[in-house]
């Protein structure tokens, strides 16, 4: 048996099916441009990774072994500063709780002012999403730069920081889900002839309240992510133990310190995911 | 010559197949009868390896399939082709491609990484759609396509396997009487004009009745009956199908013997000798 | 105390009476948990305010500081002059835009060198990502031993934030946009691998069993029975991830990592501050058209999927 090969197909029966399908035998149009399209990236990947003179790595693999060397040799731990080590982590955490707080609060407020059921006068409501658009524009570890020129360096900074760049987010996603609220409900407690604030109370509120929840549970969890790395620019917390250690080259310490850093956020998104399980008994965000 | 030896399947608490032992000549269209989760799905995986028999052997051309690892095994799986009840095609595919995945065997890793198949594979691919009424839709996506013909399609990819035994799980279970009457019939001309064994599991018993050489019964993973048709008592089929005898008996009367079942064609032994003879040479 | 005992005698038949003992038993069950709760959460403010030293005193004299910065920062614009080009000796008027804006090609240079450290590092992560995701799904691990090397190597690579990767590649390759692009190519297949991953744990595997069945092997079975159905999630999922990028590539120039972050972080510390704001304008417009843009582009691939 030649199971393992093809019965021969003389040409005659080729040129044939070729007429008869010619879609089936040359490149359609589809995998053309599909080629196109992949061979234009790879040209652009090799010619920018050029541009940025790539072949840097070759000569870099000397420094990079001795760095590499050093982050994974732990010497002299009796005499690391414990104490401040842990204190910038729980400063970390202390920013990120604070910042998201202050956040959560403030878009309480400004949530109703983008909402468009909640502000029927639209210069007011545009004038509100824009700016909360120039918030999250500019990335929270620029803030963390200019509020170090503003205030001096240190915490304060970088709970402004957190503060400005999650109002900005967090004012977005409540709006969104104030104009997704069911309407109905609303017009229930108003044809009880309450005035706007009890609406909102009554009617609002409690249809939001488990969607705010979630979302500064949420924040928290990725401003103390985001919050270890204010300190590189200054902004307090554990980003400036590591970028102190790591210009003093105490690369161990700054893998110590860094892989802290890791377990404790492990440990925030665990007990957040939980929290929220819990209380919002939501499964997944 | 398939030959299944002391086949045995046994999950945590029991066996879906125990101890099968069968002898099955080369070109004979076998039908698998018995209710649901009796083991027929798990036996036919197990000829093709996609499950691994937990002991027995099973003997086609002097080798033990039950042991073959690594490069033999896909060699193994190409050579005996599997059609599925739910198609098992990749819907995002074009129909050829899907067609062409069955000479996938044959391929080194970069042709087949790239979609390179030969102008010879495809015109062979479109001749096996073309036998199965299927190659106007050559180009066209595969979930665009209803489920009869999806599973012409999928015994399309079978053929370009050049396989020599044919296992079909439940090739009609989900398909109305109309199409399955015609995948049905297809498997059937298959049989005949190629020699190539099938193995199909059917849930209904008028189905196995009007197309198969061959019967065999399975209860709770254990071999009750194994005989032609009109060997099968209506007292032993109502007991091989137990509760859902009703079911498998009156579907039978609205599937495939709807549409008029031809007259039978069975094989005696020896039109199947002759049959070996001539794939032999 | 007897008052009360015939009060609850009472009660017994008062439907009135019956509720307001419910809710009162309810009312105190509830109570102490959110007593607890709201204790905790005090707790918590009061010990991040000392931890971070947010002091009400040094809020009020920061306050005003703030603002006073944000002050100095606006460009000094006046209107009769705000269209006067350059003078006959190449310099530009106090108080016009093109003074304000007198470094305006170096900016578009370098926003053009952002986006295009962006679209490399994307590039590259995604490459990476496709690689690593098959053996990271569940469903498809040809073994648990690289299923969990490589679900573990992902946790590291989205794990560190990409500017602390910038400034260990500053630090090993040297000042210039190349560390910036690995920094952001290694954290972009963390994410993306994760990402591509579940949509990989989602896929159906009817066809991979075809394939399986018909004698494909591992990587034949990926690249016939996974990848058609994942693709155009992968792609949706890659062009966010360039979104995203975008901003990465914007700040790791604070570490030296090239990109218009450097320029930012320069004009800043120097006290040019006019320039801190037209650099933040463009960044922020830069920005808001990638968004729209890559928003398009992904509504077209989605469209195009619901089209089908």
């Amino acid at each position: 048996m030649m199971a393992n090969s093809l019965p021969n197909i003389d040409d005659k029966t080729l040129l044939s099916l070729r007429n008869q399908y010619p879609g089936a035998f040359g490149a359609t149009s589809k995998q053309l441009i599909r080629t196109l399209v992949v061979v234009s990236l790879v040209a652009y990947t090799v010619a920018s990774l050029w541009y940025f003179e790539v072949w840097r790595l070759a000569s870099a693999s000397d420094r990079a072994w001795r760095l590499i060397s050093a982050m994974f040799n732990w010497q002299d731990m009796a005499n690391w500063q414990y104490a401040q080590i842990y204190s910038g982590i729980a400063q970390t955490l202390a920013m990120a709780f604070l910042g998201t707080i202050l956040a959560t609060i403030a878009a309480l407020f400004i949530g109703f002012l983008a909402a468009r059921n909640t502000m029927p006068i639209s210069p007011i409501r545009h004038l509100v999403r824009r700016m909360l658009d120039v918030l999250r524009g500019v990335d929270q570890l620029v803030w963390g730069l200019v509020f170090v020129r503003a205030v001096g360096l240190g915490p304060l900074a970088g709970v402004l920081a957190i503060f400005v760049s999650d109002t900005g987010t967090l004012s977005k996603l409540y709006s969104e889900a104030i104009e997704n609220i069911d309407r109905k409900q609303v017009e229930g407690i108003r044809a009880t002839g309450a005035g706007p604030i009890k609406t909102v109370r009554y009617g609002y509120l409690p249809q939001v309240m488990p969607v705010f929840i979630s979302q500064s549970l949420y924040f928290f969890e990725s401003s103390t992510r985001s919050a270890t790395i204010l300190g590189l620019v200054g902004a307090g917390g554990v980003g400036m133990i590591i970028i102190e250690r790591f210009r003093a080259n105490l690369f161990d310490q700054v893998t110590f310190v860094v892989l802290n850093v890791l377990v404790c956020i492990f440990v925030i998104d665990w007990l957040s995911k939980k929290i929220r399980e819990k209380f919002i008994g939501e499964t997944r965000h | 010559m398939l030959k299944i030896e002391h086949l045995t399947k046994s999950f945590a608490t029991r066996n879906a197949v125990s101890d099968i032992s069968l002898s099955i000549p080369q070109g004979q269209m076998v039908g698998i009868i018995g209710r649901s989760g009796a083991g027929k799905s798990t036996l036919l995986r197990m000829l093709n390896r996609l499950a691994d028999p937990t002991s027995g052997s099973i003997y086609f051309e002097n080798r033990d399939i039950a042991k073959l690892s690594g490069k033999a095994l896909y060699e193994w799986r190409a050579s005996c082709a599997m059609v599925f009840q739910q198609f098992n095609l990749v819907g995002r595919l074009d129909v050829l491609t899907n067609v062409l995945t069955g000479r996938l065997y044959h391929h080194g890793i970069m042709s087949s990484m790239l979609q390179m198949f030969s102008a010879s594979e495809r015109a062979f691919a479109i001749k096996a759609l073309d036998r199965l009424g299927m190659a106007h839709t050559a180009l066209q996506q595969a979930d665009t396509l209803s489920g009869g013909q999806m599973q012409r399609v999928a015994i399309a990819r079978a053929l370009v396997q050049q396989p020599k035994i044919l296992l079909a799980d439940e090739p009609i279970a989900s398909l109305d009487p109309l199409n399955a009457k015609i995948v049905m019939d297809a498997l059937r001309t298959i049989n005949r004009e190629d020699g190539i064994t099938v193995l199909a599991n059917l849930h209904t018993l008028d189905t196995a009745r009007t197309y198969c050489d061959r019967i065999i019964g399975l209860q709770d993973g254990v071999l009750v009956f194994d005989g032609p048709p009109e060997k099968l008592t209506l007292e032993m089929a109502r007991e091989i199908y137990g509760a859902e005898a009703e079911e498998a008996f009156s579907e039978g009367m609205t599937s495939t013997a709807l549409a008029g079942v031809p007259a039978k064609e069975r094989l005696t032994e020896r039109d199947l000798q002759r049959h070996s003879d001539m794939s032999m040479s | 105390m007897a008052s009360l005992t015939v009060d609850s005698s009472l009660a017994a038949d008062d439907p009135v009476q019956l509720f307001e003992q419910r809710r009162r038993e309810l009312a105190r069950s509830k109570r102490a948990m959110n007593l607890l709760f709201l204790a905790l959460f005090a707790a918590a403010v009061v010990a991040s305010v000392y931890v971070s030293r947010f002091y009400p005193e040094r809020l009020a004299s920061g306050l005003p500081r703030i603002f006073e910065y944000f002050g100095t920062i606006m460009p000094n614009l006046e209107l009769d002059k705000l269209f006067l080009p350059r003078g006959d000796n190449g310099k530009a008027v106090p108080g016009s835009i093109a003074y304000w804006y007198s470094d305006f090609w170096t900016y578009l240079r370098l926003i053009a060198e952002t986006v295009a450290m962006a679209l490399t590092a994307t590039i590259l992560g995604a490459v990476a990502a496709f690689l690593l995701c098959f053996p990271a799904s569940r469903n498809l691990a040809p073994n648990s031993v690289v299923y969990h090397l490589s679900r573990r190597f992902m946790e590291i690579c989205r794990g560190v934030p990409e500017i602390l990767y910038a400034l260990i590649f500053v630090f090993a390759i040297g000042i210039g946009p190349l560390a910036g692009v690995i920094a952001i190519a290694i954290h972009s297949a963390g994410a993306l691998g994760k990402l591509f991953s579940e949509v990989n744990e989602n896929a159906s595997m009817r066809p991979v069993e075809g394939i399986r069945g018909v004698g494909g092997n591992w990587f034949e079975e990926m690249r016939y029975g996974v990848v058609p159905q994942v693709l155009p999630n992968f792609a949706s999922y890659t062009l966010l991830r360039f979104e995203i990028n975008v901003r990465s590539s914007s700040i790791v120039g604070f570490v030296g990592a090239g990109g218009i972050g450097q320029e930012l972080n320069r004009v800043i510390s120097l006290y040019s501050d006019d320039r801190v704001v037209a650099v933040l304008l463009m960044i922020v417009v830069l920005v808001t058209l990638i968004d729209v843009f890559s928003e398009r582009l992904r509504l077209a691939f989605i469209g195009k999927e619901n089209f089908r």
